[in-house]
């Protein structure tokens, strides 16, 4: 059998080991929080669903030949998953920061593009989680609708990685708690709200209009309900553009970041 | 023969300006079991952060076994074990998890893990509390966890930042053992300690810094003609015994 010793001794490659334990460990961490992490947006979920799709999408005529509560699911499967995977970075950084053991993974062998795509594979795990509950939840009020499941899965993964990349970035600027919740409360609730989660463009006045227009989560909520029930109010390529050019901006910035240590070491 | 560890002119200034650690040059030889005294504040941890990757270093260079531990820092960190002085673990998290972690994060496979980890929660008298979160154990249990986490990959450089501080009697001398058993080995230690008794006993080697600078360094033969305290104190710029009882 390999010795300790021999495993020094072998050239480094990619550290699959050291990356799988880091999902592991923060897959335990949310494992230890299942309220926190998925039953509260399942019923969060749960209530916008009834409210405005079950209850009040029965008075709301047919938007683009779907019930109201086909087009609503899409905009708050879109917001739940944006908010898991912020909350899952930020948390997981804040807290390794917080308590000290992000130096565990300071001391090992393990390299910056390792530690990161470790925390957004979590990040990831823990959104589709987060949607395929929805799903289900959807399924019970009768709207079983994927159309494309490739198209699903990208804007579910980009759009957990960019969101995973800001709450890795905002984990390692906050000094306290107060500060992780700044992106949140003045960015990522208000924008989603005006994203087209209720409401079609033409809905809208038109001097409000670039509300949508102007706002990213309108392209992701847009891409999404493509994918769900083959209904879009914008140019889709602008969204694919702009979600895959977010991507690449925020992974050099966070990789940046790991490279030059902000808010990691001394 | 290359060396365990090798700093040349380290210097590291915090963000706040101050300055932890000025021109500091050592070496340590393979297998040797090396004492790093000072007063707190002195830079001992820093230095030790700076080695291991906790701290960015402002200039000079750090070298493991000949590996640049800036510019190949992921080869030089396989050959450290570091147990440092505060707890750095998910408190939630339990022994067995913390330990097998560190050994998933060095790459081991779940067979070296499984294997290194039940010998060295034996060894370390954790069997009955391996399966409790870390925050409910007690100091000295704490103390043998962060301890078996350092060596779950078999470092052959192991730094211990105060490894007994903390800890009752009995442990630290079972501690004192497993150590010079180490040593015996071939393992190379670097130990920092404000228990003088503990330097005397188990180092070869001393270096003594404060305000960031190494103001004695030799072998411990060297610190012992007047006691290691005296020597401590006057290399420090503390007034060692006599001199305190011959001005009074």
């Amino acid at each position: 059998m390999t010795t300790a010793q021999d495993v020094q001794l072998k050239p480094m490659g990619v550290n699959w080991i050291g990356l799988g334990t880091i999902v592991r460990r923060e897959v335990s961490r949310i494992m230890r929080v299942p309220i926190q992490a998925f039953i509260a947006p399942w019923i969060s979920a749960l209530l916008f669903i009834f409210i405005f799709g079950f209850v009040l999408g029965g008075r709301i005529k047919e938007i683009g030949g779907h019930r109201y509560l086909e087009f609503v699911l899409p905009g708050i499967l879109m917001m739940n998953i944006i908010n898991a995977a912020f909350l899952q970075s930020t948390s997981a950084i804040y807290f390794q920061r917080f308590l000290r053991f992000i130096e565990e993974t300071l001391v090992a062998p393990l390299s910056y593009v390792e530690m990161i795509v470790g925390m957004l594979v979590c990040v990831v795990i823990r959104s589709v989680i987060t949607a395929l509950g929805i799903l289900v939840i959807g399924a019970c009020f009768g709207v079983i609708a994927v159309d494309n499941i490739f198209e699903f899965l990208f804007w579910v993964v980009a759009v957990s990685i960019i969101f995973g990349e800001l709450g890795i970035i905002i984990g390692l600027w906050a000094k306290n708690f107060e500060q992780l919740n700044i992106l949140n409360v003045f960015f990522i609730v208000p924008l989603s709200m005006v994203g087209g989660v209720f409401s079609t463009i033409d809905m809208m006045p038109p001097y409000l209009r670039f509300l949508y227009y102007g706002n990213p989560f309108f392209y992701w909520i847009n891409g999404l309900r493509h994918a769900m029930i083959g209904f879009h109010e914008g140019p889709p390529l602008v969204g694919i553009a702009m979600t895959v050019g977010l991507v690449v901006l925020l992974s050099a910035a966070t990789l940046r970041l790991y490279a030059t240590g902000y808010g990691l070491r001394e | 023969m290359t060396p365990a560890l090798k700093i040349s002119h380290l210097r590291k200034v915090y963000r706040s300006g101050t300055v932890a650690v000025e021109d500091l040059s050592m070496s340590i030889a393979e297998g040797d079991f090396f004492g790093f005294l000072g007063p707190n504040g002195a830079g001992k941890s820093t230095t030790i952060h700076c080695v291991t990757g906790i701290a960015t270093i402002t200039s000079g260079t750090v070298e493991i076994f000949g590996i640049d531990a800036v510019k190949n820092y992921r080869e030089a960190r396989r050959l450290i074990g570091l147990s440092p002085q505060e707890f750095n673990v998910d408190q939630f998290a339990t022994p067995r998890q913390i330990v097998d972690w560190m050994g998933g994060y060095f790459g081991m496979s779940a067979a070296q893990r499984k294997s290194r980890t039940d010998m060295l929660i034996e060894r370390f008298d954790l069997v009955e509390h391996q399966k409790k979160a870390f925050r409910e154990l007690s100091g000295g249990l704490k103390r043998r966890v962060i301890l078996a986490r350092a060596l779950v990959h078999d470092p052959k450089l192991l730094i211990l930042d105060e490894p007994t501080a903390g800890v009752d009697v009995e442990l630290r001398r079972d501690l004192w053992r497993y150590l010079q058993e180490l040593n015996g080995d071939g393992k190379t230690i670097l130990l920092t300690s404000h228990y003088l008794e503990e330097v005397e006993r188990l180092c070869r080697t001393i270096t003594i810094v404060a305000k960031g600078r190494i103001v004695r360094s030799g072998p411990k033969a060297d610190f012992m003609s007047g006691g290691l305290e005296n020597a401590y104190l006057s290399a420090t710029g503390a007034e060692p015994d006599h001199i305190a009882g011959a001005a009074a």
